[in-house]
């Protein structure tokens, strides 16, 4: 190999609150530093600062010629950043390791030296025991494209070996995230010794490849990274004293931008927010158990308590429960309200459950049928109908889960929920135009993938933040994938169109005209785009003597009570009539 | 406008003695007719729109109508002339109505209805005229001045509806099963009802209407067009409109908090106060804070301004076509977004319903979808989503649903089932649950193809009892809630035909998969109380029964057979205006 060494641990630790830290540990070799190597660092720094912004991480390399470390004891182990929330400038740092001239940089500071492994593990294993927060979840990952990185020093081997072994038992995943190598990366030859086996997905045959991993960090760039975790857990019950146990997982939902925060004009601290309760006469502070809630309903004013108001909306305690089956038919496509939830048995909670689960979900499948369920996610919370779809595991060329067994949770409407609709009756078409459109669909078929499209308002966002924090003139561009090639698509129809509009337009028909006698926007909006008729005290006392206000329309008395001040509570003309002529005859 | 128009509607109630005779163990037809208009006046209370009510008794102990003269329309009594139902009228109907010791004929009162509708409609604009007639038939009438009656009917558009406590088949008469058989008058009555409801339906038969849940359907949003136009590339546009079709639906009010001495909102004020994150708790002013994004351990100032100067924008509504796929490309757990929407070419526009026509027919054929770029209006957000073909006999349209962006994604994966030997079950734990879904089938496969459970028809829960407790408080305000309704409750649970069915399945299911939960936990002990005392009594599923007439077999409460059942003969769904569920 060329490359004497480039390899990076990378390890991640997560908090108990759910923080999680990051070290990465290159390594330089001492001719050619391989451009993609930082890179690939970098993009795990920028979407590890999108996914998850409570991770620590630390970039340590190995193989270097200096060293870099408390109290420098460890040779050719040079930690670039100490284990840290990471930031713009971090951020900075590495992408000035970028390119070539990032190489000769990295060159210059760190040069390449022997590898040590061991070293380097014994060096990560310091940084996590200087950590005082507790983490909950701790993680190496280690970029290399070496299969051999002390090239067949056993002594060295078995010190990483045993460095690898001590790790792993304080509780940190060692991952390997390795680079191209020509000839293929032989991970038997050395690093299955090392890397911690696949989690409690062990006995699951799910072995993922790592460069499967590291598509996957890739990947995650710039998208908010969630953690497996249940919204729920849950009995399923499938009858008296039979209840499975399951969690409820979200599979898919809109990701939103993330909440802004405020900050201090002066200093750009975080500002906390307090809400205080107060009464408006006396001013004091108020307790939430010196409020009720209300109502008001033909014109009478319906008063609860708070927990009353709670209380109602509880129908049954959380939990699922199962009504019926019916044919998979049955599902109707447009039953739709909002993102389905996934269902996977709690081995944990109730033993045998995954067993009942599995049978349920087989014969489910076999049968085409789904399961009819009532659910209720948390106390308090109304029940909502779900019709449990199976899905079976699917898994892929090398043996990797592409589709995980379990069931779909899709949410069913009430009757409240579906709108009646007046459907036009207009004629359809014929065979030769149906046809014809037939040949449209065809030119522009594709195949749809749902990982296929990025929202370009969420991508905008955080190339826009990138673009400030790192003090970029612009921020990068993005490729809008949601707008239509419109040069392609027309190229691929050529005369389609034209025909299929010659076959359903009559010539002197503009598909494009406006669809009704559009109304300006000024008229829809009402009153507000007029100009506002502002009237003086004089004449407006004019039509109070004259009692003449009900002459005016109920936007000109609006706009008087707001001119003079008057308090209106309601928006009826009589009220505001009332409530003028009683200010203006004070 | 055209919004603005109401319905007049008169509640004729038979108040007479044999609407207080019931079979043992039954409810008698008065109480069972007194909730159907408690609910339905609830409901119209809390619809607050403009929609006016007139109630108007008969067989009561008084007379009380214009009408009345000599010995002509005795023992009729107009309870509350044609207005806006409220509280009060609420109340009077808990307290005031009461069974009478008279009888009264039913046509007669009738024509009370009609001359009520008749002089206080004068000079005001409805959009219709209704009468519902609550009663028994147990009176002896005189059919002489029928046709003279259904003439005035039709001639004054007034739609009538009936609401009787038995039965009434297509055949005749043939007694009601389960019940006693109809009396000599009930009998004629019920011929004469049909025959007016015959002739009254000729003249109106566009307003003839599913009986199923008209009672419950809310018409009162007008769903709102949404114009746009369709597009294939550069050159081929296809003007349409959507509408929403499927979205969940939330009560238009919510709760306000009020001091809970005086239960005035103005006397409470709720402040927002910004400190900074010194000891002192330095209080700040808003117009001191800018906002910022966290960036890894930085906080990057990013003011609105900015924020929406920079920020992804569009340039206005747009359904534009970014290609074909097939339809099982689509998944449909995959669906997010929280709507669903229905597209048509506009009403008066021929030439697109024909352009469109040939793209829903030709993607139906293909068994393919439309993939589209679809923003709502000008800045909106875009979206990435469906188009599926939907072909039904009335209409056809497109089925737009959102799908997910990358970033919507979770990539979670799970442990193997099938491939984990502790998990995999026997021949003989497969066959038990086969057994079970064999007895839980809520479709009935024979003949008809009957749903025993559609949650479709099934109105919200958490608004019926959401209402029916304001209803209460409204009412009685010092008085604890009220239990559930029970046939909400009994709505929500599985038929009872099939709870039946299943239990044998259920015991072998229970010996073939021990379960055994993890002790520690306490949060596992849940749901055991469920089940023991939710049923319903026979008078609660009759009162379901009144509620969602067309719905009452799908509902499957199996217990029906030896109830009154109070079946409506009317065409028209006129108890539907307003808001009809809660």
């Amino acid at each position: 190999m060329g490359r004497e060494s480039s390899c990076g641990p990378y390890y991640q630790l997560r908090t108990q609150k759910g923080g999680n830290c990051i070290v990465g540990i290159p390594s330089l070799s001492s001719q050619e530093l391989t451009s993609h190597l930082p890179k690939r660092r970098l993009d795990v720094y920028t979407s590890k600062i999108i996914s998850s912004d409570k991770d620590l991480v630390a970039l340590v390399f190995y193989g270097t010629e200096q060293s870099k470390n408390p109290r420098n004891s460890f040779k050719h182990v040079y930690i670039y950043h100490d284990l840290d929330l990471p930031g713009a400038r971090r951020v900075q740092d590495v992408d000035g390791l970028r390119g070539e001239k990032g190489a000769q940089v990295a060159g210059e500071t760190m040069g390449s030296g022997n590898t040590n492994l061991g070293e380097a593990l014994w060096c990560c294993s310091n940084l996590y025991s200087d950590i005082k927060l507790r983490l909950s979840h701790k993680r190496l990952m280690i970029f290399t494209c070496r299969d051999t990185p002390h090239g067949g020093d056993g002594e060295r081997d078995r010190q990483a070996r045993t460095k690898a072994s001590d790790l792993k038992e304080t509780g940190v995943v060692i991952d390997l995230m390795h680079l191209m190598k020509p000839g293929g990366f032989d991970v038997s030859l050395f690093f299955c010794d090392v890397v911690s086996p696949p989690e409690d997905e062990a006995e699951l045959g799910l072995q993922m490849e790592p460069c499967g991993k590291l598509e996957d960090l890739q990947k995650r760039v710039r998208a908010k990274e969630m953690k497996k975790r249940s919204v729920a857990r849950l009995n399923l019950c499938l009858g008296e004293g039979m209840n499975v146990a399951v969690g409820v997982y979200i599979t898919a939902l809109q990701a939103r931008k993330p909440n802004a925060i405020k900050l201090y004009r002066d200093n750009n601290e975080p500002v906390r927010t307090k809400t205080r309760l107060y009464h408006t006469q006396t001013g004091s502070l108020l307790l939430p158990s010196d409020t009720k809630r209300v109502q008001v309903y033909a014109g009478r004013q319906i008063v609860m308590e708070k927990d009353e108001v709670d209380v109602i909306k509880k129908f049954s305690d959380p939990g699922l429960e199962l009504i019926g089956f019916k044919p998979m038919e049955r599902l109707k496509l447009h039953h739709h309200l909002r993102s389905a939830v996934f269902i996977y048995p709690e081995e944990e909670m109730v033993t045998g459950s995954a067993c009942v689960f599995t049978a349920l979900l087989r014969r489910c499948s076999e049968r085409n049928v789904f399961a009819l369920c009532k659910y209720t996610r948390i106390r308090n919370s109304p029940p909502r109908f779900l019709a449990l779809v199976p899905q079976k595991e699917e898994v892929d060329d090398g043996q990797a889960q592409i589709v995980a067994p379990g069931f779909h949770g899709i949410f069913l409407p009430y009757a409240d929920d579906i709108r009646t609709l007046d459907t036009p009756q207009l004629p359809t078409a014929s065979e030769s135009q149906v046809d014809k459109m037939k040949e449209i669909v065809h030119k522009l078929r594709f195949k749809y993938r749902s990982d296929a499209f990025e929202n370009p308002v969420l991508q905008q966002h955080y190339r826009n933040l990138e673009a400030l924090a790192l003090d970029l003139m612009a921020p990068e561009h993005i490729e809008d994938l949601t707008m239509p090639n419109v040069n392609m698509m027309d190229q691929r129809l050529g005369s389609l169109a034209q025909e299929f509009r010659d076959l359903v337009y009559p010539a002197d028909y503009n598909p494009e005209g406006k669809t009704a006698p559009k109304r300006k926007p000024g008229e829809f909006c009402g009153t507000e785009k007029k100009p506002k008729v502002e009237m003086s005290e004089d004449e407006l006392r004019g039509h109070v003597q004259k009692g003449n206000l009900g002459k005016l329309t109920v936007p000109v008395l609006k706009d008087a009570c707001k001119q003079f001040g008057v308090k209106v509570t309601g928006t009826k003309k009589q009220e505001l009539i009332d409530a003028l002529t009683a200010q203006l005859t004070k | 406008m055209a919004r603005s128009a109401k319905t007049a509607l008169v509640l004729c109630l038979d108040v007479g003695f044999s609407m207080s005779n019931s079979a043992t163990g039954q409810e008698p037809p008065f109480q069972q007719a007194k909730k159907v208009i408690q609910k339905f006046v609830q409901r119209q209370v809390f619809a607050e729109n403009k929609d006016e009510l007139g109630l108007v008794l008969f067989g009561s102990d008084n007379t009380k109508n214009n009408l009345a003269k000599d010995d002509q329309y005795q023992n009729i009594s107009v309870h509350r002339h044609l207005m806006i139902p409220n509280f009060e009228l609420l109340e009077e109907i808990q307290n005031d109505v009461q069974p009478g010791s008279q009888q009264a004929d039913w046509l007669d009162a009738l024509v009370v209805c009609m001359d009520l509708l008749q002089n206080e409609t004068l000079g005001k604009k409805y959009e219709r005229l209704n009468i519902v007639m609550l009663t028994d038939l147990n009176t002896p009438s005189s059919p002489d001045q029928l046709d003279i009656i259904i003439g005035n009917l039709k001639r004054a558009g007034i739609t009538l509806q009936f609401f009787l406590p038995f039965p009434v088949d297509g055949g005749g008469s043939n007694p009601p099963h389960g019940g006693k058989a109809l009396s000599r008058e009930q009998q004629q009555g019920l011929e004469m009802t049909k025959k007016v409801m015959m002739s009254l339906d000729e003249e109106d038969v566009t307003g003839v209407c599913n009986p199923d849940l008209s009672v419950f359907k809310r018409v009162e949003k007008r769903p709102m067009a949404w114009p746009c136009t369709l597009t294939i590339g550069s050159s081929l546009s296809i003007k349409i409109v959507g509408y929403k079709a499927v979205c969940e639906e939330r009560p238009r009010k919510s709760w306000s908090v009020v001091d809970a001495q005086t239960h005035q909102k103005d006397d409470i004020k709720r402040d927002v106060v910004y400190c900074l994150n010194d000891d002192e708790e330095t209080e700040v002013q808003k117009d001191d804070t800018i906002q910022g994004y966290r960036y890894g351990s930085d906080i990057v100032p990013f003011s609105k301004v900015d924020q929406d100067q920079m920020k992804y924008k569009t340039d206005g509504k747009s359904f534009a076509v970014l290609g074909f796929t097939k339809q099982s490309m689509i998944n449909r757990h995959q669906f997010v977004g929280t709507q669903v929407l229905k597209v048509f070419a506009p009403k008066d526009d021929e030439h697109a319903g024909v352009a469109l026509s040939g793209l829903i027919r030709a993607l139906d054929d293909l068994k393919m979808v439309a993939v589209v770029r679809y923003v709502y209006a000008r800045n909106g957000n875009p979206q990435v989503g469906a188009a599926f073909p939907c072909i039904k006999e009335k209409y056809e349209c497109l089925v737009y649903v959102q799908l997910p962006f990358m970033e919507d994604l979770r990539q979670y994966s799970f442990p193997s089932l099938e491939n984990n030997k502790k998990y995999t079950p026997s021949e003989d734990q497969l066959s038990a649950v086969d057994s079970l879904i064999d007895s839980m089938m809520l479709v009935e496969e024979d003949g008809e193809k009957k749903d025993l459970f559609k949650v479709n028809h099934i109105p919200n829960p958490q608004y019926q009892r959401l209402f029916q407790c304001l209803h209460h408080r409204a009412v009685n305000p010092s008085v604890p809630l009220p239990p559930m309704d029970p046939w909400l409750t009994t709505a929500l649970q599985r038929p009872l035909a099939v709870a039946t069915r299943c239990q044998a399945p259920l015991e072998t299911l229970k010996k073939k998969f021990p379960l055994k939960e993890v002790v520690k936990k306490k949060e596992l002990k849940t749901s055991k109380e469920l089940f023991g005392n939710s049923l319903g009594t026979g008078i609660s599923t009759s009162l379901a029964v009144w509620e969602r007439v067309g719905l009452h077999s799908s509902l499957g409460t199996g217990s029906s057979a030896s109830l009154a059942v109070w079946e409506r003969v009317g065409l028209h769904s006129s108890l539907g205006t307003g808001r009809s569920t809660f």
